[in-house]
């Protein structure tokens, strides 16, 4: 059974098509990324999945049931926009949220408890949030997110804003909880975070699904045929190709992209006869590749985003 | 709606102000503000009657200063002996006030008598001076004109309107209509302020959630509406709270006030002799009459109704606002009634039972500040009373079902202050 089943979803702002007759589904125990340029739809995709906003047509199942209060009590969710009370002390704030949720008090202290030590904050309990820096705030913001023990964890570009450390701790928090079998579900513009992590993907364009599937799989299917060359000398050489597409170019490194028949022979004896060359593989093409393949270059809503 | 919810929001906003250092100490300075007030009055009253200016009478006609030393014996002195001139010396060294020359052409001439001064005592004591001489010279011309005792009877007599209130029982009751203008004008500012501090605690509050970012986590749990509703109902709870805390301690310091202010006036009696007109005056503002059940319940219902008005305008101003100061231009067609209600209260507590007075008073914006004073000031008829409050309670669910769309909408989106062709189209889409 699917955790969450998105189908047919539409949701229009006035005259602008913001999610365009979107499906997808989610597995229960996998990790699902949520992909696109910034202004794709993601975040109105999450924010009818969490039942903020209410669809103009369509079918999203929780679980088995359509959204509603109940369903939110199943899922935690972190927004891309994040914060708390800042007047409020950090216990008190979480014992609100958790009860929001539908914990009791009791259930709430014992479970904040349990987190705020795991985290090395015992001693926050009693802090106002707005006394505590950002690295800290965003701890407590994960405990809010996770504190009443959801079924379903939805992260909205979980990493931006995040310092290293706290980049570390929830990646450790996500990979821990799916190994309890939780579902997660995060949405990000930066693709290489989902790489590393993601066992499902849906890449959204413009309102729409371009592509949904295993990532694995979604990336045989493309082949292998890209190159990655690092090289020392002269780059010129690489404006002379034909048929490819280079991503990731810097003075001594390059991804490029087989589009024809080419042969990748040839891209190395072309680099061979004009710089020394480091290092040449053949991979799988990056989700970069994937997406920009996809859509096509000049249908990418936010390029400069999506490519920087 | 979810109750718990509801509830839930409700306690977070009344606990997390109720303990706020501000609120704490507008609800302790209030009443003390008001015991300063009151004491100030008291020492007015008791530094008035101590001061005394002395004026120098030269009698030329030596018919007029016996009668001015008898309305005020501490005030007017005879120095018909002096010459002029040891009278300038007189006021210049500050001896006396001033001096008159009571010359025979002010009777038989009519010339106003000419108070020579150093300038101080100020309006009140020119007045008194001037009536004092009025009346003197009234009664010397009444006496050369050798009429009737009847008749300089008339001349003394100073009618005044005394009033009672019948009611519909057949009871004749004393009336305070007087006292009860100005219980009712300051109702009516009561309500005015109070709606536009704790409506601004709503707005605030909802900006706050915006601004802070946790918008989004809450309604990851609550319904806009159970959050609207919650956060409505908590500052709600806040107001009564301060108000009845207001409202007892007023009844207090009031019931103490009375008696304190009279030992201390009479404990002074002794250093002035002109203390039978301040004890005259001290009842006028302390001992007051007590004010009708009726009218503390009907104020308490006026003010719950006209806060939950305004204050879903308010939360929708907030929910549309991206930033406290972008509130502003959001606010003036929340603001324009109540200011409205308040100028018109202006005419209302003087004639409140004037066409204006009354239809203006049925208006649902304007009832909670002018159906409270005319309830205090005049009988309202039950009718008029009832249709405000049911007007009242349909354009509150009017008000409500425009805000809780307005808002739903508004806490999600951050980056721009929305303009009214967007409420309009937020209204319309939701």
């Amino acid at each position: 059974m699917y955790t969450i089943q998105v189908e047919n979803l539409s949701k229009s702002f006035g005259n602008t098509l913001a999610v365009n007759n979107v499906s997808f589904n989610v597995e229960r125990g996998k990790i699902f990324g949520l992909l696109g340029p910034n202004g794709a739809g993601k975040t109105t995709t999450i924010r009818m999945i969490n039942y903020i906003m209410p669809q103009d047509s369509g079918e999203i199942i929780i679980n088995g049931i359509s959204v509603s209060p109940k369903t939110q009590k199943m899922i935690g969710y972190m927004p891309e926009e994040r914060g708390l009370y800042k007047k409020m002390k950090v216990g008190e704030q979480l014992v609100y949220l958790a009860q929001l949720k539908g914990l009791t008090a009791a259930e709430a202290r014992t479970k904040i408890k349990y987190w705020l030590k795991r985290f090395n904050a015992e001693d926050w309990h009693g802090k106002v949030v707005g006394e505590l820096s950002k690295g800290m705030s965003q701890k407590i913001q994960f405990i809010s997110t996770i504190v009443h023990d959801p079924d379903i964890y939805i992260f909205d570009e979980p990493f931006s804003g995040l310092d290293p450390i706290n980049s570390e701790l929830l990646k450790e928090i996500i990979i821990e909880l799916r190994k309890d079998g939780k579902t997660i579900l995060f949405s990000t513009h930066r693709m290489e975070q989902v790489e590393q992590m993601c066992d499902d993907i849906c890449l959204f364009n413009n309102g729409k699904v371009v592509l949904t599937g295993n990532l694995r799989a979604v990336k045989k299917d493309f082949g292998k045929n890209t190159v990655l060359l690092e090289f020392q000398g002269d780059d010129s050489f690489l404006n002379s190709l034909e048929n490819v597409r280079i991503n990731n170019r810097s003075t001594n490194f390059a991804e490029i992209r087989i589009l024809g028949d080419l042969n990748h022979q040839q891209i190395l004896e072309t680099a061979m006869k004009h710089a020394e060359v480091h290092k040449f593989q053949l991979v799988e093409p990056s989700l970069n590749e994937i997406f920009i393949s996809t859509v096509g270059a000049d249908n990418i809503k936010n390029q400069e985003a999506l490519l920087s | 709606m979810n109750w718990r919810q509801i509830f839930l929001v409700l306690k977070r906003e009344y606990i997390t102000r109720v303990r706020s250092k501000g609120f704490i100490w507008a609800t302790i300075l209030v009443p003390l503000g008001f015991v300063a007030f009151i004491g100030v009055m008291v020492f007015i009253q008791i530094w008035e009657s101590d001061v005394t200016f002395e004026i120098g009478v030269k009698d030329e006609t030596g018919q007029i200063s016996q009668s001015l030393i008898e309305i005020n014996p501490n005030r007017y002195l005879d120095y018909s002996d002096l010459s002029t001139d040891s009278l300038r010396v007189l006021v210049q060294t500050n001896e006396i006030t001033g001096y008159i020359i009571f010359s025979e052409d002010i009777i038989s001439e009519q010339r106003n008598p000419e108070l020579i001064y150093s300038g101080s005592g100020g309006m009140e004591f020119l007045m008194s001076v001037e009536s004092d001489f009025r009346q003197i010279i009234r009664e010397e011309k009444l006496r050369r004109a050798d009429v009737s005792d009847d008749i300089k009877q008339i001349f003394d007599e100073r009618v005044s309107l005394d009033t009672r209130r019948l009611t519909r029982d057949g009871l004749e009751e004393d009336d305070d209509t007087i006292f009860l203008s100005f219980v009712g004008f300051l109702l009516g500012i009561i309500i005015f302020i109070s709606i536009f501090s704790y409506g601004g605690y709503v707005t605030r509050g909802v900006i706050e959630e915006k601004t802070n970012r946790i918008i989004e986590v809450i309604a990851s749990s609550v319904k806009p509406i159970e959050l609207l509703t919650g956060k409505m109902a908590g500052v709600g709870a806040l107001a009564m709270t301060q108000l009845g805390i207001w409202i007892i301690a007023f009844m207090g310091l009031s019931a103490l006030a009375g008696p304190i202010a009279l030992s201390l006036m009479e404990s002074s009696s002794d250093m002035s002799g002109n203390m039978a007109a301040a004890e005259a005056e001290l009842p006028a503002f302390l001992d007051l009459p007590s004010l009708p059940p009726s009218l503390i319940v009907y104020f308490v219902i006026f003010f719950i109704l006209g806060y939950l008005l305004y204050s879903s305008l308010f939360a929708a101003i907030g929910s549309a606002a991206d930033s406290e100061t972008d509130t502003q231009q959001l606010m003036m067609p929340v603001a324009l009634p109540i200011f409205l209600a308040y100028f018109i209260m202006f005419h209302t507590w003087r004639s409140p039972d004037s066409v204006l007075s009354v239809v203006s008073s049925m208006i649902p914006f304007f009832s909670p500040i002018l159906m409270v004073t005319r309830i205090a000031i005049t009988e309202v008829p039950f009718w008029q009373i009832s249709i405000a409050l049911i007007l009242m309670m349909i354009t509150f669910a009017g008000t409500m079902w425009i805000s809780s769309k307005i808002y739903k909408v508004g806490i999600l989106s951050y980056g721009s202050t929305a303009s009214y062709k967007d409420l309009l189209k937020w209204i319309k889409q939701s």
